[in-house]
């Protein structure tokens, strides 16, 4: 099979590849990569454990190919806050108990963190609980029955709105 | 033995230091193991239900660049011993098969050959070129039909593909039927579904030609026994046999067995001297990893005219699938024959049970393995209610013994002490206006809404006693722990539990935290290696861990504190029971200037014992059995409301309830996300979840878009009432992870009855609660 040669800009950093055009993101990113937190559990889009953003918008690494994201950006779980440290919406999981196996984890991270850069942004994202829990439905898990990453996500996703919501006053 | 005086952690809704590493992606799952040179194995499947195998065409496979070996099922037959995983039990017929198949495939998705190769595209590359030729044989696929005079038989050695039978016997049966007022009948066929962890099962295997040591990286729930089976299975000496676990993404009972794949991975390994992983896909899983909840049970009842029992007659049929595997079939049934007549009193019981094999995947267990007894029993608790005309809340009043009446001799025959389910019930009634939900459902039923209302109390052996066990014939042993004190005075505790989600690490590190007298941070858990962990058969599972455990943790640490106190009572000159320890330092209560820090005691100790007080014990590690004090029990109680949507079939879930009693809680947290999660998971397999075969033996529902997982918005918000009713024991905890999936598809069930007693629906006496049959019983469709 032949192979093309990939650079893809991956947690900030810029990273050049040679795969076979049939490689999907997930694979790359673990295995050519190293970066094992993107997580597959279905390797079909249905479970959401291997979410990522590429541009910025959330994506089954499962179901793209490496070669899609050539020239592109790539954020993964490893890639959201500084070694050592939790992103707000990590720290809010935490706070909430969100996880027990802990192989789901990384996809519903990537949704949250995707629905929190909404939020700060001052864009459109979800603020009841059973809005939450629609925009939650790409994401199985199976542990914890959904209820405590509800909460996490609730709380990550109100302090984001009101550091837009003071941004803008802020601008005003 | 006394309560013991608790610190500040236990209780407390301590963050769980597992999430550290989940939360930002360091985890390692098996198939994060990437280490340097190791192959990847890709099982070849039967395609068919049951067939002969005629002929293997591997030679195009083996030429793939990049393939290391294929390994048909009479080559890895060499390799290794037949497989028998049930044979020590009395009257059980567990026949005796290959880790890949020879001679006969028995599912669709049993292994026939094995690929071995430097990529997992490569290895899937070649076993696409490898010809699988079967003469197919007639399929068996229900219970039914293996158990027909005539039925084709899947293993010569099992005679009407019967691989067990049973028989529970309690009290004057036949008297009891004798003086009924009312005798009622029912039958669930309840439908096979499945663990379905989001991690699937794997391993790494990695064979050392210098040593002679196999090592088995896995993704298993119980380290030890896997560790012990596979050594016999593949001639591989024990003491160079080494199971190791890191983080595991869910089991659900899944993983507590050892599966054909292991064993052929293990084998392939040492046989090729080399290191071998094998990480399934969603496909496999759900295909060929075997599933659960496969079986059929019939009840009579024989009942007073005020609703009092008099006694049970049941018969179960359970549908094994091809091979049995770990817990053997009679555990499962066992248990549910022990547990059906639950907390309630009855004088008579008679319990029969049948395990046939068929061509389904393997029988295995599944968070709470006996609930079948649970969705049966209370379902009839609410035909009696109807019967006799007195309400599902009444009906159960009647018959459930409260806690200050025991013990009492179960219905099936042993001591029942402690269980609270009675209490439970009360405090969920205390809760409910039965009144109003009745007016409320008038009132929706007006505007053509179909609202329905169910409730349902159990209890569960977590951990149970001894005597339960030994009726079951499960050895569900002594919970060994070993800790000791480092030389800075740091705690390391190393637990024979496999943790895959529980939190272990978090709450056995509570409780030995306010144990020894030292910080939470200072205590670290080890698990999961058979090299460091003492030896014990069951790993985690069953509940096994909110009690067994953590009685094993405050034992090691009683003990370890003891002997510190010893030395610290000659240092200090002081009488031991006048020392504390707190914050790591051992001091006279009352006279805080005497003191000695924990890490100066231990360093003396380690590196200068002659300089110590002599004629004390010096050894700061201590390993100790926890008996587990004759038990205790789970127990809860729980109520459902739901919305039946009659144009489209579809049930909503509106509000659920549960009344909980697990004892001292060691963390809210945890035990609130086991109640939460189990209820999801017994509401998804009853509504959703279907592991499906076809008349033909063809497994229907290969993908997460066959087999539904139930997602947030299917999922409501539970709302928990916790009891704390603590036993005697010296723990006061008892298990909480299984009876969520035990008791939430009973209570969903009566409130289906509840909303189709309103129209006059018939009642659905197959699961799963599928739009379809929704509409079936309610006569919008045929059915």
């Amino acid at each position: 099979m032949s192979h093309r040669e990939i650079t893809v800009t991956v947690n900030g950093a810029v990273r050049t590849a040679t795969v076979e055009p049939r490689r999907t993101l997930a694979d790359f990113l673990r295995q050519d990569l190293g970066l094992t937190a993107t997580h597959l559990g279905c390797e079909h889009g249905v479970c959401g454990a291997c979410t990522v953003l590429l541009d910025g918008d959330t994506v089954r690494s499962c179901l793209a190919l490496a070669v899609h994201a050539d020239g592109h950006e790539v954020t993964t779980v490893e890639g959201i806050a500084e070694p050592g440290e939790m992103h707000p919406v990590q720290s809010a999981l935490w706070e909430s108990g969100a996880f027990q196996c802990g192989f789901c984890t990384p996809g519903f991270v990537m949704t949250i963190y995707g629905l929190e850069q909404d939020a700060r942004a001052g864009r459109p994202c979800p603020r009841s609980r059973t809005e939450i829990r629609e925009e939650l439905s790409g994401n199985i898990c199976r542990c914890s029955g959904y209820q405590a990453i509800v909460d996490g996500a609730e709380a990550a996703l109100t302090a984001a709105t009101a550091t837009a919501t003071t941004t803008t006053e802020g601008a005003r | 033995m006394s309560s013991s005086v608790m610190g500040g952690f236990v209780g407390a809704r301590v963050k769980r230091r597992e999430d550290v590493r989940i939360l930002t992606g360091t985890g390692r799952y098996i198939d994060d193991v990437q280490e340097r040179g190791t192959l990847t194995c890709h099982f070849v499947r039967s395609t068919v239900a049951h067939a002969r195998l005629v002929g293997m065409d591997v030679a195009a496979a083996r030429e793939v660049e990049g393939v290391v070996a294929v390994i048909t099922g009479e080559e890895m037959a060499a390799l290794t011993n037949p497989l028998n995983l049930g044979a020590p039990i009395p009257n059980l017929l567990s026949p005796t098969y290959t880790a890949l198949a020879t001679g006969k495939v028995r599912y669709v998705g049993e292994p026939v050959a094995l690929v071995v190769a430097s990529d997992r595209y490569v290895a899937e590359d070649a076993a696409g070129l490898i010809e699988v030729e079967y003469e197919t044989l007639p399929p068996v696929v229900t219970s039914e039909q293996a158990l027909a005079e005539g039925a084709p038989l899947l293993f010569d050695d099992v005679p009407g593909n019967v691989i067990h039978t049973g028989e529970i016997e309690h009290g004057d049966i036949d008297a009891a039927f004798a003086e009924a007022d009312h005798v009622l009948t029912d039958r669930i066929d309840q439908h096979r579904w499945g663990c379905a962890p989001m991690e699937g099962r794997g391993g790494v295997a990695t064979f050392d030609r210098s040593t002679g040591m196999l090592t088995y990286e896995a993704s298993t729930q119980t380290t030890h026994l896997l560790r012990l089976l596979l050594s016999g299975f593949i001639n591989q000496p024990i003491n160079l046999m080494r199971v190791v676990t890191s983080d595991i993404g869910g089991s659900f009972g899944l993983k507590f067995s050892i599966y054909r794949e292991d064993v052929a991975l293990c084998a392939a390994a040492k046989h090729l001297g080399a290191s071998l992983k094998w990480v399934e896909d969603r496909n496999e899983n759900l295909t060929a990893a075997g599933a659960a909840r496969d079986e059929s049970v019939t009840i009579e009842a024989a009942v007073k005219a005020d609703g009092t029992l008099l006694g049970f007659r049941v018969g179960m049929v359970m549908n094994n699938g091809a091979y049995p595997i770990m817990p053997p079939a009679p555990v499962v049934t066992n248990i549910a024959g022990y547990m059906l007549p639950g907390p309630y009193r009855l004088p008579a019981y008679r319990f029969s049970s049948t395990v046939a094999c068929t061509n389904k995947a393997s029988y295995i267990s599944l968070r709470g393995p006996w609930a079948v007894e649970t969705l049966i029993r209370e379902r009839m608790m609410d035909m009696i209610a109807r019967e006799v005309g007195i309400s599902p809340v009444e009906v159960r009043k009647r018959n459930l013994v409260p806690v200050t009446e025991q013990p009492v001799t179960s219905g099936a025959g042993f001591v029942m002490e402690g269980v609270t389910a009675s209490e439970t019930f009360d405090r969920l009634v205390e809760m409910i206006d039965l009144d109003e939900i009745r007016a409320e459902q008038e009132r929706a039923r007006a505007e053509g809404r179909l609202l329905g209302f169910g409730m349902g109390t159990f209890y569960e052996p977590a951990p149970g006693t001894p005597e339960f066990w030994g009726l079951i014939g499960f050895p569900f042993s002594h919970e060994p722990v070993r800790l000791r004190i480092e030389p800075d005075g740091k705690v390391t505790a190393f637990t024979t539990q496999v943790p895959h989600g529980q939190g272990h690490e978090t709450t056995l590190a509570q409780v030995i935290a306010d144990e020894m007298g030292v910080a939470y941070d200072d205590v670290r858990i080890v698990f999961g290696d058979t090299d460091a962990t003492v030896f014990t058969m069951i790993g985690t599972g069953g509940s096994k861990a909110g009690m067994m455990a953590t009685g094993g943790a405050m034992v090691a640490a009683r003990e370890v504190r003891r002997r510190v106190l010893d030395i610290a009572a000659h240092m200090l000159e002081a009488n031991p029971d006048d020392l504390q320890i707190q914050d790591s330092v051992i001091s006279v209560k009352g006279a805080p200037a005497s003191k000695v820090a924990l890490a100066e005691l231990a360093m003396g100790c380690y590196m200068a014992p002659g300089m110590m007080p002599q004629g004390v014990d010096l050894d700061l590690e201590a390993t100790v059995k926890y008996d587990g004090e004759n038990g205790g029990w789970g127990q809860g109680s729980h109520a459902c409301w739901i919305e039946v949507d009659q144009e489209t079939g579809r049930i909503g879930v509106t509000r659920y309830l549960v009344v909980e009693d697990c004892g001292r809680i060691i963390n809210p947290s945890v035990v609130d996300g086991q109640v939460i999660g189990g209820v999801a998971m017994g509401l998804g397999g009853m509504l959703l979840e279907h592991s499906a075969y076809g008349d033909d033996g063809q497994y229907l529902a290969g993908t997460f878009m066959d087999y539904l997982m139930p997602s947030a918005p299917e999922v409501p918000e539970i709302e928990i009432v916790h009891l704390e009713y603590e036993t005697t024991t010296m723990v006061g905890s008892r298990g909480v992870g299984e009876g969520g999936t035990v008791l939430a598809p009973a209570a969903l069930l009566n409130a289906l009855d509840d909303a189709f007693a309103q129209v006059g629906g018939k009642r659905i006496t197959a699961t799963p609660l599928t739009p379809t049959k929704v509409l079936g019983a309610l006569g919008v469709i045929d059915g």
